[in-house]
């Protein structure tokens, strides 16, 4: 049996399980649910121990150089004057996904410890959250486009029910405006895909593919074919190439999100309760990251540097914005969830330096900010489990009631906030870095990029600073008086073992960065080795 | 007389040669007969006995076009086969469509007792047994039909029983409207369809479709008139696949007609339109001198309007079987994008499109009576809360309705990929803009119909409910109806080469 497989399948099997429990069992669902995010865990912490690194196994174009590949064939389907329909259940990892099928891992445990939470409505809840889970891995590790599709849309119907029935007030309005919004930029993704695989074929089989390593070999482009990049099609008078990039992009930008397409997340992500919020933030938004990545510059390179100005110009803009947005909000969670927005823009802007400092300071952006956002959205629930209320204008010295939570409050903002030792630092400074350099090296992002972006983290220090003073700090005050302060007690033991794993890990990323680096480096370089080639 | 007499033996030895080829058919004549006959003699006590014949006539009928695909097969007519002095082609594509029109009728004839309201009906429903097995008939001749005349006279046949099964039951005086402007825009339809006949027949010379001198007389003819002629037939072939603007019947008919009859008039007669219109279409576009009338471009712009407009009106409405009529108008306008390809591929992907979306409707339907049964909810508005009492039916309905929408992992996203691949082939070929606005206008309004199709889960889960609703009765056997066909949807989904293989 394939790992991987094991790991993508593993929380359906407990979902079934979940299932077919009487309800009478309820208490038991969560941990059911803990128990297979741990097994979980247990794998991938296997597979990133087991994971081989060096120029060998640096994957992104080379099929061979994947890890723990599974390919059966799955469509296999006879399509007459159009050849065979080869559809592969094609699973396998390099760098660019191990380090956030960990993270994933990690992040869905503390998801589950947080849905302790939810009192409704159990079974539909853990079923659904089972099944995103399976969506989200299996997204991470599918490399036949076909199957990523698949994944990619599993995803939205649980989380429509997950946003939408276990919510805060506005929850219809935010689950459909989540689902409309991905699910118009993946329709477009659809098309694409299928133009992309008739424009493929396998050079060993002759059949067209959803391969997406097969997809990003200019050479496996039939003659004349809509995305091959000799022919130079065109569609309604613009270059076709440019077209599928554009379309592939918005899908994921949407996912990301990026200026100025981010007007689900504040929503979404303030109106889901926070098992949700967690997995949102900390895992869903990678996917869009890692889409950006994996499919749209990896196969459509060349337009990805013709394009890259705009990529970067989208990203600082996310990231002056979305911290802009941040400083203004009055709910603790929508502050939360714009300062999502501008972490986010990093990981853009390190991607379209191309460079290795840029596209590794990405990636670690990604793993930092899943492990933070985690760690900011499980404190603000804290708070809200309590009292049910969020606006920072709303509390005041907490830290005199409140002092541990105040302690991982603290942990989590400077984190946050980029301070050196922590991993947030590393994932900016190297994305700066990319962002910078990528000037000198292949002249795609102008100097003034980088220096919005620093602004950016004065700027995420500016609103993390003031909401700390606003509501930790001074004499104690509350909106609902003594009956708050009798109920805002300090965490309790389960909400520590939470945060504790997510304050070591966000500091031992900081202190050794090579714990990603040592993993993703190789895949990075081959990244960067493929485009210079390619252009 | 005499004259005709050394044609006889020839013509004779054709019928005779033709029967064997006719065996589906001869069954479900003497199945109608026999249900018939069966409500005759056993009077008001015969509605079980007439559905348990009709059933198990079904199986025999579906066995036996298995037979005929062999038969086919066996006989190394691949390309198909002419019958009964070429009024019938039997081709692969033909036996295809009788076989989804069989498992579904076989369906609907279970799932016909099950709805609390029709089966209500003062005299039974024996009637509407023999009627059904009747129309099936015609949906077969229909699939087959190649001849204007056996073309007009499928038609009628399936016309005629459908007027009969839409006014079956009418107690109410929105049911008796509805019975009513069915009978009246089906007679005007199929009058203005038989007019385009009738002018084809005149500037062509010949009834045949495929020999003869029919299509390159036509193509000798002034082209804006011989498009006059194709286009009131298409009007008429039109009617039953309801496009627009031949879709204006459907809303009211749909909300008016017993939910079980929505189901078949939401799937069957479009399924064996579609049939249909492959069948009339071939011949044009073989036809290499062929230049009076673009059939790709009629079809795609109709196709473009009707996704449209039927998933737009479909967001405005409250009602869920109205709701479902305007989604079966937007689905007839995916259906459409198929048939524009004129490949094989393209056939095997409408095919399959259709039988799944033909599963789904008839499943949403059900689970539509399944809510009027059970809690007498007939409006989004009353599902409120329904989802949490009802969770099997609930969870059901939203995998048919995620079906119906065309997202993963169900066969309605199969469908969709695989129409979408086939349009696409033919577009890298051509470079036809219209292939390129029908699949955007395609994936467009797939996002649209998102909205309106998750209003009922939305109802079902995310509305809550503080009254509490009367329990009126029970349905258990269309919760297992709902849950075979979602299994079915879901399994289509994962491995839709199960069916797509033998298309």
């Amino acid at each position: 049996m394939n790992i991987l497989t094991l790991l993508i399948f593993t929380p359906i099997l407990f979902g079934i399980i979940v299932a077919v429990l009487p309800s009478a069992w309820r208490d038991s669902f969560k941990y059911i649910t803990l128990l297979a995010t741990l097994v979980q865990l247990g794998l991938s912490v296997w597979i990133y121990c087991n994971f081989k690194t060096g120029a060998d196994f640096g994957g992104v174009n080379h099929e061979g150089q994947f890890q723990f590949v599974q390919k059966l064939p799955w469509i296999d389907l006879d399509m007459g004057a159009m050849g065979k329909m080869q559809i592969e259940y094609f699973v396998g990892i390099d760098g660019l996904s191990i380090a956030l099928l960990v993270m994933t891992s990690f992040v869905l445990v503390i998801a589950a410890l947080a849905s302790w939470e939810i009192k409704s409505n159990l079974k539909g809840f853990f079923v659904l959250f089972l099944i995103l889970d399976m969506a989200v891995i299996g997204v991470f590790c599918s490399l036949d486009f076909f199957l990523f599709y698949i994944f990619y849309e599993l995803m939205l119907l649980p989380l429509y029910f997950l946003i939408g029935m276990w919510g805060g007030a506005r929850r219809e309005y935010a689950a459909i405006k989540f689902f409309l919004y991905t699910l118009f930029g993946s329709v477009f993704m659809l098309l694409v895909m299928i133009g992309l695989y008739l424009s493929v074929k396998d050079p060993a089989t002759g059949n067209h593919t959803y391969n997406m390593v097969q997809m990003m070999n200019p050479a496996n482009y039939q003659a004349g074919s809509v995305f091959s990049a000799l022919s130079h099609q065109t569609i309604f008078g613009f270059p076709a190439r440019a077209v599928g990039f554009i379309v592939l992009f918005i899908a994921f930008a949407i996912k990301v999100p990026v200026v100025p397409l981010h007007t689900w997340l504040p929503d979404a992500h303030v109106e889901a309760p926070t098992p949700v919020s967690i997995i949102l933030a900390g895992i869903l938004l990678k996917v869009g990251g890692y889409g950006i990545i994996r499919v749209c510059l990896s196969i459509f390179p060349d337009i990805a540097s013709a394009d890259a100005y705009w990529l970067g110009l989208l990203g600082v803009i996310s990231i002056l914005y979305g911290a802009m947005n941040a400083l203004a909000q009055k709910d603790l969670k929508r502050m939360i969830a714009y300062s999502s927005v501008s972490h986010m823009g990093f990981v853009l802007l390190g991607i379209a330096s191309q460079t290795t400092e840029g596209i590794s300071g990405a990636v670690m952006q990604m793993v930092s900010h899943g492990f933070l956002s985690t760690m900011l959205f499980f404190l603000a629930g804290v708070v809200y489990n309590r009292v049910h209320d969020r606006g920072i204008g709303h509390f005041r010295g907490l830290a005199s009631i409140m002092p541990q939570y105040t302690a991982f409050v603290m942990i989590a903002f400077f984190a946050s906030l980029g301070l050196p030792g922590f991993s947030a630092f590393i994932g900016e400074a190297f994305s700066l870095m990319g962002a910078f350099k990528s000037h000198s090296v292949n002249g795609l992002l102008p100097y003034w990029m980088a220096v919005c972006g620093s602004l950016g983290i004065l700027l995420g220090a500016a609103y993390f600073l003031w909401t700390l003073q606003r509501m930790f700090f001074g004499q104690v005050h509350l909106k609902g008086g003594s009956v708050w302060e009798t109920a805002l007690t300090d965490l309790n033991f389960r909400e520590k073992i939470t945060l504790v794993p997510l304050a070591l890990m966000v500091l031992a990323l900081g202190l050794m960065p090579s714990l990603v680096f040592d993993k993703v480096n190789d895949s990075v370089l081959a990244l960067v080795q493929f485009f210079q080639h390619t252009i | 007389m005499h004259d005709l007499l050394p044609f006889l033996p020839g013509s004779l030895n054709n019928v005779f040669d033709s029967i064997p080829y006719f065996m589906p058919e001869i069954y479900l004549a003497a199945l109608f007969i026999l249900v018939l006959v069966t409500d005759l003699l056993f009077g008001s006590n015969s509605e079980k006995l007439c559905r348990i014949i009709a059933c198990a006539g079904m199986v025999l009928v579906l066995f036996k076009d298995i037979d005929q695909a062999h038969l086919l097969l066996v006989n190394g007519q691949g390309n198909g086969h002419f019958i009964f002095s070429e009024m019938l082609l039997i081709t692969h594509t033909a036996i295809n469509f009788k076989l989804v029109i069989d498992v579904l009728s076989l369906v609907l004839l279970l799932y016909f007792a099950w709805d609390d309201r029709l089966a209500a009906h003062s005299k039974g429903l024996s009637d509407l047994y023999s009627i059904v097995t009747g129309t099936v008939f015609g949906l077969h001749l229909m699939t087959m039909a190649v001849n204007l005349l056996s073309i007009y006279l499928a038609i009628e046949m399936v016309s005629i029983g459908s007027y009969l099964m839409v006014a079956y039951r009418s107690e109410s005086a929105f049911g008796t409207e509805a019975g009513l402007k069915y009978v009246l825009f089906g007679a005007a339809s199929s009058a203005i369809m038989l007019y385009g006949m009738s002018l084809l027949y005149g500037f062509g010379g010949s009834l045949y479709l495929f020999s003869g001198n029919l299509v390159p007389g036509l193509s000798q003819v002034n082209p804006m008139a011989v498009s006059f002629a194709l286009v009131l037939v298409l009007a008429g072939i039109g009617f039953k696949l309801s496009f627009v603007p031949m879709h204006f019947w459907v809303p009211d008919v749909y909300e008016g007609a017993s939910t079980p009859v929505t189901a078949w008039l939401s799937t069957l007669p479009k399924i064996a339109g579609f049939a249909l219109l492959i069948n009339f279409l071939t011949p044009f576009i073989f036809f290499a001198k062929w230049t009076s009338f673009d059939f790709r471009l009629f079809l795609s712009v109709i196709g473009i309007i009707t996704m449209i407009v039927g998933n737009f009106a479909a967001v405005l409405q409250t009602n869920v079987k109205r709701m479902l009529a305007y989604s079966s108008i937007g689905h007839t306008g995916f259906a459409l994008m198929a048939i524009v390809t004129f490949t094989s591929t393209g056939l095997s992907a409408l095919t399959y499109y259709l039988a799944v979306y033909g599963l789904a409707n008839i499943g949403a339907l059900a689970l539509a009576t399944y809510f009027a049964n059970v809690a007498g909810a007939d409006d989004v508005e009353s599902y409120r809360g329904l989802g949490l009492k009802y969770p099997v039916a609930s969870v059901c309905f939203v995998i048919v309705l995620v079906s119906l929408t065309g997202l993963p992992v169900t066969a309605g996203f199969t469908g969709k990929v695989f129409v979408f691949s086939a349009v696409y082939g033919v577009y890298q070929q051509g470079h036809n803009l219209w292939l390129l606005l029908l699949m955007i206008t395609g994936a467009l309004t797939t996002v649209i119909s998102l909205f309106y199709y998750i209003k009922i889960p939305l109802y079902l889960f995310l509305k809550r409910s503080e009254i509490a609703e009367n329990h009126i009765g029970r349905s258990n056997k269309i919760i297992i109806l709902a849950i075979s066909i979602s299994f079915l949807l879901v399994l289509l989904g994962i491995f839709p080469d199960l069916l797509l293989k033998h298309l």
